[in-house]
């Protein structure tokens, strides 16, 4: 079946698509090849392969510590931004009120406030806070950034969720706290994994916010990264970010695994 | 009774929340919205009284107003591109066997998982004068002399289109697997042939797609700062930027945020336009 002009337009619209995948993935293998080369800029076709910048990075003083403070403020990020955004998305389903709608946009604002908006206003309060370049600013800043993420996740679990089961549980007696906890948070746990995992790898990655509120001392490593990047050119930078692409691919298969990654957007 | 208690439990679960961000979100946005009306001393030490003399300033200097264009132009174009190239994108998602689909998911949804910084030093490595692009054609002998690709707006845009891509493919692509097979069925059998089909169904159906794709990508565009100041340079004329340097270098704080406000209502009046197409367009649609 099928006529020849549009067996030629299939062809043409495959080809058009292979290359703009090729194009999305370009970066990501010439970061890999990168950080496999001894030389300080990557040759095409590679030369040799070399470890080389990978012992750099860990023998570094200042990428550890880097390493340290991304991971700890990750830490304490997750969790906390899980908790709060598990919290609002499911009242936000449950409750109906008027101004319910203006709530949800300001709760999935910081997607479309303008980053450098964003880190210019925590800087400012930071400031007038005594909290500029604290610790605990920084975890301030990426809970804020990582909240929609975690709200979008968790509400796909919950418009999945028959809410028929609740109501049933509470005819039979449960409170509203026990409904939750024993009916309702395992059924939206993949949403709330996948949350988890879009919460910890943005906090891992954030780099709008963190560049205006930190300070030498809070640097995390998407912060030195820039920094190296923009004044000196260290080639460990290739090995950082290989590091930044496996962490990635853990991701990506736990968001597989829960909620599938089709639902993500 | 178990009503009103249910929506105190309720309640009770949205007031962190709301507390949380009302503070470390709407409460610095209104600083810093007194802050674009208000003037600073030598020694940044905020002095009484109020002016519009920051906003005058943005909004009629020559190379303000020249960098509102651009920063303008350049959000338009990185979204016109990657709706264009989202398009093929989507349909190989959408219509490939499943195997394949979770292939494209994966190259779809990585990026957005790296850091920006990560995906913009990639473009560093790729076009700089010693970089991959110009090793492989001077090896080639395409050229012998290396081209200058980094540190001006094509850059800019060549990385804001690849960081920023998925953002329009994944709308576009719900959009495509949502049209039931047999409404393209249906045209073809009526005598149409692919290429009205696609004009007169497909295309129709998923401009709210386009819509939602092109919200995200401008809004992106406009607001970031990493990704132009790392493969454009600093002396690019774009808002973020200025933002950026009357912060870090010139330490003009009200200035700046009377720039970021500019910015926010900017991208915020062309996001309201295209919600308000996206509505119009679906009322039509579905009637």
């Amino acid at each position: 079946m099928g006529n020849k002009g549009t067996r030629w337009l299939d062809s043409l619209i495959w080809i058009a698509g292979i290359a703009v995948y090729l194009f999305l993935t370009i970066p990501v293998l010439v970061i890999i090849l990168s950080a496999f080369s001894p030389t300080d800029y990557p040759q095409f076709p590679p030369t040799d392969f070399s470890v080389r910048w990978f012992a750099e990075v860990f023998q570094s003083e200042q990428w550890m510590q880097s390493l340290w403070s991304s991971t700890l403020v990750m830490i304490i990020v997750t969790p906390l931004t899980v908790l709060l955004g598990t919290m609002s998305s499911y009242a936000l389903a449950r409750l109906s009120f008027p101004g319910k709608g203006l709530i949800q946009s300001f709760i999935m604002s910081p997607l479309m406030i303008p980053q450098v908006v964003l880190g210019v206003a925590l800087l400012y309060l930071f400031s007038s806070l005594g909290l500029f370049g604290s610790t605990l600013g920084l975890i301030i800043g990426h809970i804020v950034i990582c909240f929609p993420y975690v709200v979008r996740t968790v509400s796909v679990s919950i418009t999945n969720l028959d809410s028929r089961l609740e109501l049933a549980s509470m005819n039979l007696g449960s409170t509203p706290w026990q409904t939750f906890y024993r009916v309702t948070l395992p059924l939206i746990k993949p949403g709330i994994i996948a949350g988890a995992v879009f919460a910890a790898v943005t906090s891992f990655g954030e780099i709008s916010v963190s560049l205006f509120v930190s300070t030498p001392e809070t640097i995390t490593i998407p912060v030195r990264t820039f920094g190296y990047i923009d004044q000196t050119f260290d080639p460990s930078v290739n090995a950082i970010a290989v590091i930044f692409i496996a962490l990635s691919v853990i991701a990506l298969v736990i968001i597989e695994k829960t909620i599938g990654l089709s639902k993500v957007m | 009774m178990k009503a009103t208690r249910q929506k105190k439990f309720y309640g009770v679960l949205l007031a962190p929340t709301l507390i949380f961000l009302g503070i470390f979100l709407l409460l610095p946005l209104i600083q810093l919205l007194i802050l674009s009306f208000q003037q600073v001393d030598n020694f940044f030490e905020v002095i009484d009284g109020y002016t519009f003399s920051h906003y005058i300033e943005v909004l009629t200097t020559p190379v303000y107003l020249k960098t509102i264009w651009q920063t303008l132009f350049v959000a338009v174009i990185t979204t016109v591109i990657c709706l264009v190239l989202a398009y093929p994108a989507a349909y190989l998602l959408v219509r490939s066997p499943k195997r394949w689909r979770a292939f494209f998911y994966i190259l779809l949804v990585s990026p957005l998982l790296t850091s920006v910084v990560i995906r913009t030093f990639a473009w560093i490595i790729l076009l700089a004068q010693n970089g991959l692009v110009n090793d492989v054609l001077m090896k080639t002998s395409i050229i012998d002399e290396p081209l200058d690709m980094l540190w001006n707006m094509n850059a800019v845009i060549i990385a804001y289109v690849q960081v920023m891509l998925p953002f329009a493919v994944l709308p576009i692509a719900t959009a495509m697997s949502d049209i039931k097979g047999n409404l393209r069925s249906a045209s073809m059998i009526l005598g149409s042939n692919r290429i009205s089909t696609f004009f007169r169904v497909t295309l129709p159906l998923t401009i709210p797609g386009m819509i939602s794709g092109a919200m995200i990508v401008f809004s992106l565009a406009a607001g970031s700062y990493i990704t132009p100041l790392l493969v454009g340079g600093r002396m690019q004329p774009l808002l973020p930027l200025s933002i950026y340097q009357q912060i870090m270098q010139v330490y003009n704080l009200p200035l700046a945020a009377a720039m970021a406000f500019t910015l926010m209502v900017l991208v915020f009046l062309v996001i309201a336009v295209l919600g308000y197409i996206l509505k119009k367009w679906e009322v039509r649609v579905n009637g």
